[in-house]
């Protein structure tokens, strides 16, 4: 637990809700604009460590949810009592119709891949990301194949069942 | 058939069945009582198992690896995924069936297989192997077109050239 991590966030950022879970969580949702100032600020603060960046398709309520969760694992910060590891998950919404948003990549290098990841099976647009380009998939598709709306089993039918079967044309 | 009591197998890992393959091959099952021993490249290989789901990105490297393996070579399909996509049967970006892309000698079942199947699997060899049915190398020279085809549906125009000459190709040479 970091000593008044919850109050002096709650001071720098009035808008946030912040809940301190029990095993030494913290869940914290921001608007948009608050992350960028957010994720250094918690940088700062001890949580140097970038485990993940991921997204959740709302698409009823036509949203994507991003969520960043850190870590700290500086045992000898003194801000930090104990040498247990320290989680921080940050959650913001973005629209789901104009999927676009700024990279982290100038604060944690590291959100390099995930962003790249994110932007091809959701989707979703990072400005300024240096290098945007796909990470794992072959092919290109329609919709990006993690939203919701992406119906697998037709996509299959399409692709993968239409390709025939080797004839043997020799008697 | 000379080669059935030396099967050399490529080391080629996709999917979790490879984690089958390194008690099969050591002093556990000891896969060299049936003539079988791992090979460092596909140039020395004749046997070739598909250990797993193969995905788009897999199927590119394991079709290039199979092309470079000299003739005879025997492929085997290992556990569901490559028979039909098994657990992967709607995903986006699993082939379901390796035999439309490249020939498949035979099949073991299983998800996983045990390390006595795949013994089994490789004694049935032996009698394919013995009664000239192991020729998936020869199925893939005389329908390299339907094969090739196959393999640009899904990849669109493929970076290397031909293993064997299309009828499209011949045809170009003719004119």
């Amino acid at each position: 637990m970091i000593d008044g991590l919850k109050e002096k966030l709650e001071k720098a950022f009035p808008r946030a809700a912040i809940v301190v879970m029990p095993d030494t969580d913290y869940l914290v949702t921001v608007d948009k604009e608050s992350v960028l100032s957010m994720l250094a600020y918690v940088k700062d603060s001890g949580f140097d460590h970038l485990a993940l960046v991921s997204c959740v398709d709302w698409m009823d309520e036509r949203e994507f949810e991003l969520v960043y969760v850190l870590s700290s694992y500086m045992k000898d910060n003194e801000q930090v009592n104990g040498n247990e590891k320290l989680n921080l998950i940050l959650k913001t919404r973005i629209s789901r119709d104009n999927p676009a948003f700024q990279t982290v990549t100038h604060i944690f290098e590291n959100a390099e891949p995930y962003e790249r990841e994110l932007h091809e099976l959701f989707g979703v647009y990072f400005e300024g990301h240096k290098r945007l380009v796909p990470l794992f998939l072959e092919r290109t598709y329609d919709i990006p194949p993690f939203r919701k709306d992406f119906d697998t089993r037709q996509y299959v039918k399409k692709i993968f069942d239409n390709i025939p079967t080797i004839q043997d044309t020799k008697e | 058939m000379a080669n059935k009591y030396s099967l050399n197998a490529v080391y080629f890992c996709t999917g979790c069945g490879i984690i089958e393959i390194p008690p099969s091959i050591t002093a556990r099952w000891d896969a060299e009582r049936f003539g079988i021993i791992p090979v460092a490249t596909p140039r020395q290989g004749n046997l070739f198992m598909i250990t797993g789901y193969v995905s788009l990105k897999t199927l590119r490297a394991i079709i290039r690896t199979y092309e470079q393996m000299p003739d005879p070579k025997y492929t085997v399909g290992f556990g569901s995924c490559p028979i039909n996509g098994g657990m992967y049967w709607d995903s986006y970006n699993t082939i379901k069936h390796l035999d439309k892309y490249i020939p498949v000698d035979g099949w073991i079942a299983g998800c996983m297989p045990r390390p006595e199947a795949v013994f089994i699997g490789v004694t049935h060899l032996w009698t394919l192997i013995d009664k000239d049915m192991a020729n998936g190398y020869i199925r893939y020279r005389e329908h390299y077109d339907q094969y090739r085809g196959n393999q640009e549906k899904l990849f669109g125009k493929l970076d290397w050239p031909p293993l064997y000459a299309t009828a499209t190709a011949q045809k170009e040479m003719a004119a």
